[in-house]
């Protein structure tokens, strides 16, 4: 490549690092002042590992998703999957009208934020509580990731082992009088699942609370003590603040991760899966792999990304891309 | 000042220095009930599931399915027994073959990749940097068929079976490890200075020179936050596992799985045995992460994904 083409590429991140707002002609901007050693001969060669076989297993596969949900495939047809019948959008029509999957979609995203709306003050409480030092901190900082740091799986496990009738849970609750009724089926099933959620990803949260917490300034401590201003107000009109960028990110992966999530609801209630916990991906899986209505799937599946692209779009568009020294967005 | 230490007299700023007890009750956030109570239900909400799983591992099934938090009986025995009734000496070495060796082969990819992410530039840098962001949260679900389907074509086509070996999991968790563990090698490498490089540049060394005997060398926490992270990746999915191993090629995720779907409908659940294979298949990654808990945490908040 040309000395031309290096320059303009590198003119060309700068302008875009700061897509929001174009200015070229500011003064601290610098081209050219590191050429040389590190702009000659860069092996961009050494990208092509990770490239390759990001293309082979998943923009391929990403493509070949889209092509087979206009297909008419099912165990049949699958081994010769070329020579399938085309059939156009039917599969879409019919996830969107004759299938369970709007069903699904309002399932995963209501659970979603149910579980986010009550992990996020879990989060924020295991912060605050353990921002300042005290004797035996780091154990229950190390206690507080435990859920976290479990495998889905073992998680699922433990607490289908806890919810099946009469286990522990159920003779807990009789011995206070309450006859819960069945955990793992049924209408309760639901919030059996957003229960879970909740235990396994209120430290995420925490984390990035605690790392907004961190960023508090020492005098910002200091003026509100200053002012004697009481714990809750300092908290609620000094401390929080800090914390909504932290938070809002955590927002955006939780419900990412809730949305995508497969594991735990697989495991917790095995497949079939009760309809009032068929979200998105088990449906995908079990018309896919029980069904094997594998165009069907794929077109779910297919909306099942334009519903991720959202928040994701947002995710992607407000984090960091670039170094610290370059403007380029907020985290 | 001296004659009445009132408000006044303490907000002087000498009571501020560092360390000082006045410099906890600054920062304080918390009034101490408050904080108590705060820690003791947070404590509660973890320990006691986590509790529970030992005590029934330990307990008998009938024990466990009464309803019994405390074991009436205490045996060890599920602990031996689990290895082959689970197939949990099978799955646990398939999970520590596939995820191991991800990690280190995706450990040593994403630090050459992130190496030129970070120190060349070139066009269609910033579009790889959000590439790689944006294909962390790619849906499983939504590559599990197609992957298959491709997997089942190369033995059809090309001949060569990947589907039930333990090649296509390694594949697969490879490349969807490789996004988060690039993500982590860039946020890592930013922070190395380029002097060290320059020199052994001057001194003659190639490209591939300097990332192996400069790069590495120096980055480790990351290559281990970021190989720790493929490893986690591959030891916990359920969902391609399930998919593409047959019974000889399981790991341990999957083991569990079936064992525990296969108990519905008959007698008394082995209970005990589930939750012992729980205890086992949780414990290398506890482990893990109690080792290298200050790199994992910060290459959490760093990638800010898990």
């Amino acid at each position: 490549m040309s000395t031309d083409s290096l320059t303009a590429g590198k003119s060309t991140r700068r302008k875009s690092s700061r897509a929001a707002k174009p200015d070229p002609q500011s003064p601290d901007d610098t081209p050219r002042r590191r050429k040389g050693l590190s702009e000659r001969n860069r092996p961009l060669w050494m990208l092509i590992p990770g490239g390759l076989l990001m293309v082979i297993i998943i923009v391929v596969p990403l493509l070949l998703g889209i092509f087979m949900s206009g297909l008419d495939l099912d165990q049949y047809s699958l081994r010769k999957w070329v020579s399938a019948p085309f059939i156009g959008v039917q599969n879409f029509v019919e996830a969107l009208t004759a299938s369970p999957l709007l069903h699904a979609i309002w399932l995963s995203v209501s659970y979603s934020l149910l579980a986010m709306v009550v992990t996020i003050p879990l989060g924020i409480a295991g912060a605050v509580a353990t921002q300042n030092a005290f004797k035996g901190r780091a154990v229950i900082r190390s206690v507080f990731l435990i859920p976290y740091v479990l495998p889905s799986f073992v998680v699922a496990t433990v607490w289908r082992t806890m919810f099946q009738p009469g286990s522990v849970v159920d003779s807990v609750l009789h011995s206070v009088g309450i006859d819960p009724g069945l955990w793992l089926n049924g209408p309760q099933s639901y919030w059996t699942l957003i229960l879970v959620q909740i235990w396994a990803s209120w430290p995420f949260v925490y984390l990035l609370a605690l790392s907004g917490l961190q960023s508090v300034d020492h005098e910002v401590h200091e003026a509100s003590a200053l002012d004697g201003a009481l714990w809750w107000n300092k908290l609620r009109y000094v401390v929080f603040p800090y914390l909504k960028g932290p938070l809002s990110l955590a927002f955006l992966i939780g419900m990412l991760h809730h949305i995508n999530n497969f594991t735990l609801p697989f495991v917790l209630f095995g497949v079939p899966a009760p309809s009032d916990v068929e979200l998105l991906p088990i449906l995908t899986y079990v018309t896919s792999f029980q069904s094997f209505r594998f165009g069907l799937s794929a077109a779910m599946a297919f909306i099942s990304l334009i519903l991720i692209a959202i928040p994701l779009f947002v995710y992607l568009r407000a984090v960091k891309l670039d170094d610290a020294e370059t403007p380029g967005g907020k985290k | 000042m001296s004659t009445a230490p009132t408000a006044v007299g303490r907000r002087t700023s000498e009571n501020f220095r560092p360390g000082s007890k006045r410099q906890h009750e600054v920062t304080k956030l918390l009034p101490g009930p408050m904080l108590a109570i705060i820690l003791t239900v947070l404590c509660a909400l973890v320990l006691i599931p986590v509790a529970y799983i030992f005590l029934a591992s330990v307990n008998s099934d009938i024990g466990v399915a009464r309803g019994e938090f405390f074991p009436s009986s205490f045996s060890f025995e599920n602990y031996s027994t689990i290895w082959t009734s689970v197939g949990l000496a099978t799955g646990l070495a398939n999970s520590v073959l596939v995820a191991g060796s991800t990690a280190v082969v995706s450990a040593l990819m994403s630090i050459a990749t992130a190496y030129v992410l970070v120190r060349y530039q070139f066009r269609g840098r910033l579009t790889i940097l959000r590439g790689l962001l944006g294909l962390q949260s790619v849906p499983g679900t939504l590559m599990v068929l197609p992957v298959f389907v491709l997997f089942s074509s190369s033995a059809t086509y090309l001949g060569i079976q990947v589907i039930g070996t333990q090649w296509g999991l390694f594949v697969t968790y490879l490349t969807f490890a490789m996004p988060f563990s690039t993500w982590v090698m860039v946020t890592y490498l930013r922070g190395l200075p380029r002097e060290l490089e320059e020199a052994a540049r001057i001194d003659g060394a190639s490209n591939l020179g300097v990332l192996v005997r400069i790069i590495l060398p120096l980055s480790w926490p990351g290559v281990v936050v970021s190989g720790i992270f493929a490893f986690l990746l591959g030891w916990n999915d359920v969902l391609f596992a399930s998919v593409m191993t047959r019974p000889e090629s399981q790991t341990a995720a999957v083991a569990l799985q079936v064992f525990g779907a296969s108990q519905e409908g008959g007698a008394i659940p082995f209970y005990g045995q589930m939750m012992a294979a729980s205890l086992v298949c949780a414990a290398p990654v506890v482990i893990l992460y109690l080792i290298f808990q200050r790199y994992l945490v910060g290459g959490l908040t760093a990638g800010g994904v898990k």
